[in-house]
Parts: structure tokens; sequence; C-alpha cells
């Protein structure tokens, strides 16, 4: 082999990573806040999913530099994943992260159940096609009709249809909490919560229209007030506006009294599976 | 300088790096769903086509030839066009955020484009002249940002069209990319 090539690649090489360097060096920062927002982008993982909506760390990192505090409402799901990440952030931002809040899970607020059919439904396989139509074809109009909108929506495969009952189903293991499937859900089922929530409220109402319990489905809240009174913790604080029960992460102690106590069903354990719930060891 | 402007029609239209070389086809599909993305595009392959032509004929006149190793193209080519795109990038970053966000990643997607490649490595096959490297550049790159909006304005109207559920999304783009270098071939031999 030619001598003469391994020198030209090399010092192709050796000039080509000088210059870049020198680039880094010496471009003046001429953009007002860019050394800002190149400090931060470097603290952030630096994968470019685009999960927390920007294009791009560096776009989110742009956004970060206007306001510090968004990081709390949109937080960045990957940053949450490892404590080193979430240490360099604090470290740059200059804030607190108390990143087990942040971690968000959705909950479908449906559990489905046997809320009578009032109409075939044939038209396109897609829940905001049916609920155009009298708002479903399920009695409950806040029924999850189980098209799987959100499915098509979700990229980390975490919910599935459940055809038995109708309904999406939410992998708490999977979901990762990006939040693409809340918009997605044409009766508003899905919220993001926070991922040590411990009872999940499994159904959607409005107040002043009907109550969804009586009569539509026999899993629905018929607001009794039950759960609230069974708490022993004062982990339950009754909504007076919407007459349902809402729970305090810190106080609830697990002991499941008020998910026995519910007479419709309602309640369930957040991340646990049925079998789990089932055994009483994990209650 | 009719025969710089006959190169640039030439490549822009006869020889149109998209329908008729086939180089650069991953953008084609994959950027021309929206018309703003797809001009964003162009003009970002358009500036580094010009930017690396220029370069790399620097290189090749001054340091290939005279060692005898223009065999080593390709490898010293991706070096320089990569490098350099780094360079511009950073610059644009920090001097006009402006036309950073205009550019947006596209910039960096074109580092390893072939488009970008092809036309150097074409440069120094033809052994074209300084200017003659250019406006061939300009050239590709224009003829390349016109394929890509035709595409695109095509694209947007394809999604609200009723095509049958088998042929949604990429079929028909194929199918339509078909068509469009047909009516491209039209343009062989006209200089």
């Amino acid at each position: 082999m030619n001598p003469v090539i391994i020198l030209i690649l090399t010092a192709m090489g050796m000039l080509s990573s000088a210059i870049i360097y020198l680039a880094y060096v010496k471009i003046p920062h001429k953009v007002k806040g860019i050394e800002r927002i190149e400090e931060i982008s470097g603290a952030l993982p630096g994968v470019n999913c685009g999960a927390c909506g920007f294009a791009g760390c560096f776009g989110y990192a742009q956004e970060l530099s206007k306001d510090t505090k968004m990081i709390t409402e949109k937080p960045c799901p990957v940053a949450l994943q490892s404590s080193e990440t979430i240490r360099n952030l604090e470290k740059v931002l200059d804030i607190k992260l108390d990143a087990s809040a942040l971690r968000k899970k959705a909950l479908l607020h449906c559990c489905g159940g046997n809320s009578e059919i009032i109409y075939n439904y044939s038209g396109v396989e897609s829940c905001k096609a049916a609920a155009q139509l009298w708002g479903g074809y399920k009695k409950c109009p806040y029924a999850c009709l189980g098209f799987g909108d959100c499915l098509k929506a979700c990229p980390y495969d975490a919910i599935s249809i459940d055809k038995e009952k109708n309904i999406a189903v939410i992998d708490f293991e999977k979901c990762t909490g990006c939040g693409l499937c809340v918009s997605e859900c044409p009766h508003n089922l899905i919220e993001l919560v926070p991922a040590g929530t411990k009872v999940s409220f499994r159904c959607s109402y409005e107040p002043l229209r009907d109550i969804p319990g009586r009569g539509k489905c026999q899993y629905g809240c018929i607001h009794c007030r039950k759960c609230f009174n069974a708490c022993e913790f004062d982990a339950i604080t009754w909504n007076k506006e919407e007459a349902i029960p809402e729970f305090n992460i810190e106080k609830c102690t697990l002991c499941g009294k008020c998910i026995e106590i519910c007479p419709q069903d309602t309640l369930a354990f957040f991340n646990k599976t049925d079998a789990e719930i089932k055994s009483p060891s994990a209650v | 300088m009719t025969e710089l402007i006959s190169l640039f029609v030439g490549m822009a239209l006869i020889n149109n790096f998209i329908l008729v070389k086939f180089l650069g086809l991953c953008p084609f599909f994959g950027v021309s769903k929206k018309l703003s993305s797809a001009v964003s595009m162009g003009a970002a392959v358009t500036f580094v086509m010009f930017i690396a032509s220029t370069a790399t004929w620097i290189i090749t006149r001054y340091i290939l030839i005279p060692f005898e190793v223009e065999f080593m193209d390709i490898v010293i080519y991706i070096l320089v066009i990569a490098s350099l795109v780094q360079i511009i990038e950073l610059f644009i970053i920090r001097t006009s955020f402006a036309l950073y966000n205009a550019f947006g990643i596209y910039l960096a997607l074109i580092t390893t484009n072939c488009a970008v490649l092809g036309i150097t490595l074409l440069n120094a096959r033809e052994s074209y002249s300084l200017p003659e490297s250019i406006a061939a550049a300009l050239g590709a790159g224009i003829g390349f940002t016109l394929v890509l909006a035709i595409m695109s304005g095509i694209r947007e109207r394809l999604e609200i069209a009723d095509s049958p559920k088998s042929m949604k999304g990429l079929p028909v783009a194929f199918i339509t990319a078909t068509l469009l270098g047909l009516a491209f071939s039209g343009f062989g031999g006209m200089i």
C-alpha cells in the first residue's frame, strides 16, 4: 500500500477534526442566549426522540431556556428514567425536580362493564367516527368504545383491546406517559396521572348531565361516598363539585378497603394486574 | 456562459438527480409529505451541494491529482462533506437562529445524503472546472428541490383522495413517482 495514501488520509482526518474544534471554540455566540441553550441541551439525554413534543433535544432546550418551570408541565420522559440525567438537569437549570411525582402514566377512566348496547354500529372502525353517532353505541355516553384509536397512537405497544369487555387496556409497565393517546379519545377518558397513583377511579362522568352509574352500567360510580367513609387514613377527600373521590398518594397505604367496599367495582389498584389483586397476599 | 446555462438546465431537468439518476430517493419519499418541509429540505440540499462541490473541487485539484490518488475520492469526499456540514450547522446555530429554524434538522440529515456525494463524484468523473462544478451543483440542487416540491404537492392532495385501502400511503406514492419519472423522461434529448 502506498504510504502517501495513509499520510493523506490521516492528514485530512486530523485537519477536519482540528477545524471542527477551532470552529467550536472560535465561532462567536452572536445569538442571544445561545450559550445557555447549548448548556441545557448538553444535560438532556440527546436521543432526539421528540416525546416531549418539541423538535429534538435542542428544540426542547430552546423552550427550557425561556422558562425553566415548564419542565414540570412537559417533562422529558427519557430524562426521568435515569437519576443521573435528572441530577445534571437540576444542576444546569438550578431547580429541584421531584422525579417520582413527575413520572406519569396513562389511566383509562372506564372499566367497560356491561353498558347496554343501544344500536348495532357497523360504520368505520374508529372511536371518533362511532362517537359522532349519539355518542357511541353503548348506553353510557362516557363509555370506552373499544375501536382502539388510542392503540393506533401508542408507539410503545402499551395499549391492547379487551375483546370481551370491548375496552382499551393500558399496560402499566409499558406505558411511558408520553400522552399521545390522551387527545385521541373522543370521550376524553384517558388522563395522565402520576406514576405513584395507587387507586384508580375507573369511571368518567360529568355531574351536570346525568349519573352514568345508575341504570347505564353496572360498574359506574353512583356517588355513594362509601369509599370516603371507609378510608381510615384520610387518603380520600370528597370533591363536592364533581361528587367523586380524590385520592392522596402519600397517605394511601394500599389497604384496599375502599376497593372492597365499593358497591359498583369502580375502584381498582392502579399498577397491579387483575391476578395480583385477586390473590390476598397482594392486598 | 451558454455552456454553463445548458449544464445547469441539463442537471436540473434532463439528468434530474431523483427521477433520472435515482440519487437521493430516501428524502424523496421520506420528506415529501408536506410542501413546507420539502422546500426546506431542497434548499438545504442545494446549499450543501454548492458548498461541497466547491470544497471538493479544491481538494481534487490541489491534493488528489498532484499525489495521483484520485481513486481515494469517495473516502475523502465523505470526510470533507461530513465535517463541512458540521461546521456550517454550528455556524448557523450561533449566528442566525432564524436560518437555523428554517433549515431545522434537515442540515444534519444531509451529512450522509447520496445526492450530495453523487454531485461531487460526478464533478470529479467529468473533470469539470470550478465554474462548471458550481453550475452543475446548483442545477442538481434546484432539480432536486423542484421534484421534491412537485411530489409533496401531489402527496398532499393524495392524502385526502379516496384511494383503495391497500394503496393508501406509500404504494400510491410509488406509482406517482413512476408517472412523474415518465413525465421527466420527456426532457431527454432536449439538449
